[in-house]
């Protein structure tokens, strides 16, 4: 690949809209037709979107704010959750199908596998396991701290969870629900494989990124951000994993010898925290989304520079492609919700 | 953007905290609060918001007390700041046995927490009628009281005057610069507990002056004009009615007191343990006067840190620099001054005369003066440091980096404000544990006496050492 000049893509606004409060969460449908949101206030939202129309109305509602939404990979039915505690299933019109209660406490996250037929939630301790109709499969004993969140591998054979104290790994394949503990003193903040399976990674509280080899089990520690680290993604190469605890994208890189001993990437633009960022799947394109209400386009390993930037009117809270890479969705505070399109310039 | 403050409540079960809570969300301040509470059941009182939350402590490096935070407050937080538009004020509600450090950290721990949030207080409400059994049985209300920047004195309505008075001393003792508000059903003005800034360095260290008066190994002294011939000094009742006490007050201050159930502690006077004793001294001075009492201080200082003698019941109290510790757990005590030659003598006592009915048979004092004093038998307690000399600024940042390195699981609060060496502006600082933050502040006043205060609340401090720290760094 030749080395970049001039921007390769751009970011074009496609459609936008208003919801209530701010954004917490979205998830596209795999056809890219439609997104569900989460809102703040706790409304769950529908929207749908073609020919440059973005349209929504709400659906449900998880008490005092809703926490997370998925949409099932290669499905047509999605989940949201909130701080009811609630886990509700609904089909592609907002039609409720199913709902569970599984304690008071908040559930913060959902994780489809990525073959659609499991869907992992994190209420507090307890992560449960369930069908594609929200019957419950499995209940895993509760682990020693709260979940802050879930990442399942790309074969769907291994589910992990970050809490404090490390990641734990639940092998889902026979001998089921074998229990791996990845040790870390501190707050886990993220869970994250690699495409590619070799690598597991994780954002802490203390302002370090922490990755184990998953062949060796050996791990590392990426020290030098100035606060907690809860945002990161990985390239669709497995080569990058991006992260960012202030107003630069700090990126280790895992090609070669991998990232020990090496400085990072970093990529400066944004004037402020950057609150969201997210790879494209598939491709290389990384969109951020910072406090100084600004989304940036990079190309990470080509361009040190951003390849586009398209300001917002609150600030950013959460970024989504849609599967095919083709789209981003930037939900923002004051519940603006816009679509981007990845545009190519030849 | 400002940042959004944050007040801990906190206080031991019954104490008043949903009282207090209660009534602040039903005033009208104008404030839109969102409420973090202990129990879990999400209840939208009108425009407020309440957030239950499940307390997990996250010990974020190698246990050390001083790194520990509350992982649900972490998240709640992080939720919260999304909706910061949504309100303007954060209260967090702690369990009754909360230690208030981990929370208070929390707001510590992170820059972008720090820019976001502003602790302003730690408010603690004391339950007057239980707080001493309590203070005795547990380690949790101590530190509470420790911790606060408010106290309030709550369900007043339920004990005597002279029990209030005790207390609120013993609470004091504890803390020397909390404010502290007596109440009842926790009935406080809003602004007292709420935009205190007790944080804000720009503010802080408004403290209780008579905090940081000369400490003193007494609480009282007297003069009285004496003949010369023999004197009988008396403690008790004359009735015999007065109060027993238990030994065995077994303080360690050595120590790290994990066994703190252990204690056995008698409170018939002020909580005081008398195991050795009531400390006394007898001086011969110029004239019964307040002047001549006043010049005899420093001799008297002098003597009671001396060994004390014991001196039982009957026994003789020489005039002169001798600390005596007399026996006062005798019902009606009664002890022989000897006196040479008539004249003015001064009779410097540990505690306050009338704890123990203390008096000189056929005569009152001529002239007597009340005393700061320490106390030692808390095993949390304030120590203040107040000293005109400008500090060096590089033996203050080592001085303060030993103290929070080793020291740091201790010390609960620290707050200073201090005069440096060629600099114009006071440098202002506060700690909760090993998270420190200080910076300079304002001027000082053109014409103002340049002056250091510091103060330290903790678990088994040392005067001396924080004394000679504290002396190390003068410029």
């Amino acid at each position: 690949m030749s080395r970049v000049k001039t921007p390769n893509a751009i970011l074009e606004l496609r459609g936008e809209i208003k919801l209530d409060d701010y954004i917490v969460d979205i998830a596209w449908s795999t056809d890219a037709t439609r997104l569900v949101a989460a809102g703040g206030e706790g409304k769950v939202f529908l929207c749908k979107y073609g020919e440059s129309v973005l349209e929504a109305r709400d659906v449900g509602q998880h008490g005092m704010g809703t926490l997370a939404v998925a949409w099932q990979p290669s499905g047509s039915v999605f989940a949201s959750s909130g701080q009811d505690s609630r886990i509700t299933l609904f089909d592609a019109e907002g039609g409720l199908l199913a709902q569970q209660r599984p304690s008071i406490n908040w559930t913060t996250a959902l994780a489809w596998s990525p073959d659609g037929k499991r869907l992992a939630t994190a209420t507090a301790k307890q992560i449960s396991l369930w069908n594609p109709s929200l019957v419950l499969e499995h209940a895993f004993a509760p682990l020693a701290s709260t979940v802050t969140a879930l990442g399942w591998d790309k074969p769907g054979r291994d589910l992990a969870a970050a809490m404090n104290g490390g990641l734990v790994v639940h092998r889902i394949e026979p001998p089921r629900f074998q229990l791996r503990h990845y040790k870390w003193a501190a707050p886990c903040l993220t869970a994250a494989f690699s495409p590619s399976s070799r690598f597991l990674a994780t954002g802490t509280q203390d302002g370090s990124v922490h990755f184990w080899h998953l062949s060796t089990g050996r791990d590392s520690q990426m020290r030098g951000y100035p606060g907690r680290v809860e945002i990161m993604s990985w390239s669709g190469d497995s080569r990058y994993l991006a992260t960012a605890a202030d107003e630069q994208v700090v990126l280790w890189d895992f090609s070669g010898k991998g990232p020990e001993g090496s400085r990072p990437l970093q990529l400066r633009g944004h004037t402020d925290r950057i609150e969201c960022l997210a790879f494209q799947p598939g491709g290389n394109h990384l969109v951020t989304g910072g406090r100084d209400w600004r989304l940036s386009l990079w190309l990470p390993g080509k361009a040190t520079t951003a390849l586009d930037a398209q300001l917002t009117v609150s600030e950013p809270t959460c970024l989504r492609w849609s599967a095919d890479g083709r789209f981003v969705a930037a939900g923002e505070r004051n519940g603006r919700l816009s679509i981007y399109e990845l545009v190519r310039i030849v | 953007m400002d940042r959004i403050p944050v007040t801990v409540l906190t206080g031991f079960l019954g104490s008043g905290k949903t009282t207090l809570l209660n009534r602040i969300l039903s005033e009208n301040h104008g404030k839109r609060i969102a409420v973090i509470e202990n129990e879990f059941g999400e209840v939208g009182v009108d425009h407020q918001l309440v957030i239950g939350a499940e307390e997990e402590i996250f010990e974020t490096n190698n246990g050390c007390i001083c790194c520990t935070v509350r992982g649900d407050l972490l998240r709640i937080l992080g939720q919260l700041l999304k909706r910061r538009d949504k309100f303007d004020y954060i209260i967090v509600e702690t369990t009754g046995m909360a230690d208030p450090g981990p929370v208070a950290q929390t707001f510590f721990l992170d820059d972008d927490f720090k820019q976001q949030f502003l602790l302003d207080a730690i408010v603690t409400l004391v339950d007057a009628r239980h707080i001493e059994k309590h203070l005795d049985e547990m380690k949790e209300p101590g530190e509470q009281v420790a911790f606060a920047d408010v106290i309030l004195l709550n369900k007043t309505d339920l004990v005597g005057a002279a029990e209030l008075e005790r207390i609120e001393r013993r609470v004091r003792a504890i803390n020397g610069t909390a404010r502290i508000f007596r109440t009842q059903n926790a009935n406080v003005p809003i602004d007292r507990v709420l935009d205190v800034g007790a944080f804000d360095l720009q503010r802080a260290l408004a403290v209780d002056g008579s905090f940081l008066e000369p400490q003193y190994p007494f609480e009282w002294a007297g003069v009285y004009q004496l003949p010369a011939g023999q004197h009988t000094l008396r403690t008790g009742a004359d009735t015999h009615a007065h109060h027993h006490h238990d030994h065995g007050h077994d303080h360690d201050h050595g120590h790290h007191h994990e066994h703190h159930h252990d204690h056995d502690h008698d409170h018939g006077h002020h909580g005081h343990a008398h195991d050795q004793g009531l400390g006394l001294v007898v001086l011969p001075v110029a004239a019964a006067t307040e002047q001549a009492l006043a010049s005899a201080i420093e001799s008297a200082v002098r003597a009671f840190a001396e060994e004390p003698v014991g001196v039982d019941c009957g026994g003789s109290l020489k005039a002169g620099p001798v600390l005596h510790a007399i026996d006062v757990n005798h019902e009606g005590g009664h002890f022989v001054i000897d006196v040479a030659a008539a004249g003015a003598h001064a009779i410097f006592c540990e505690h306050a005369p009338a704890e123990f009915n203390l008096r000189v048979e056929g005569t009152t004092p001529v002239a007597q003066r009340a005393f700061a004093s320490h106390h030692h038998d808390e095993e949390i307690s304030s120590i203040g440091i107040t000293d005109p000399r400008p500090l060096d600024p590089q033996k203050l940042n080592d001085w303060l980096s030993y103290l929070l390195k080793s020291r740091g699981a201790d010390i609960f609060r620290m707050k200073g404000v201090i005069s440096l060496k060629g600099e114009s502006r006071r440098y202002v600082f506060h700690g909760v544990h090993m998270m420190f933050d200080g910076q300079l502040e304002r001027p000082w006043a053109t014409g103002a006496t340049r002056q250091n205060t510091l103060v330290f609340i903790g678990r088994n401090l040392d005067r001396q050492e924080l004394e000679a720290g504290f002396h190390s760094c003068l410029a």
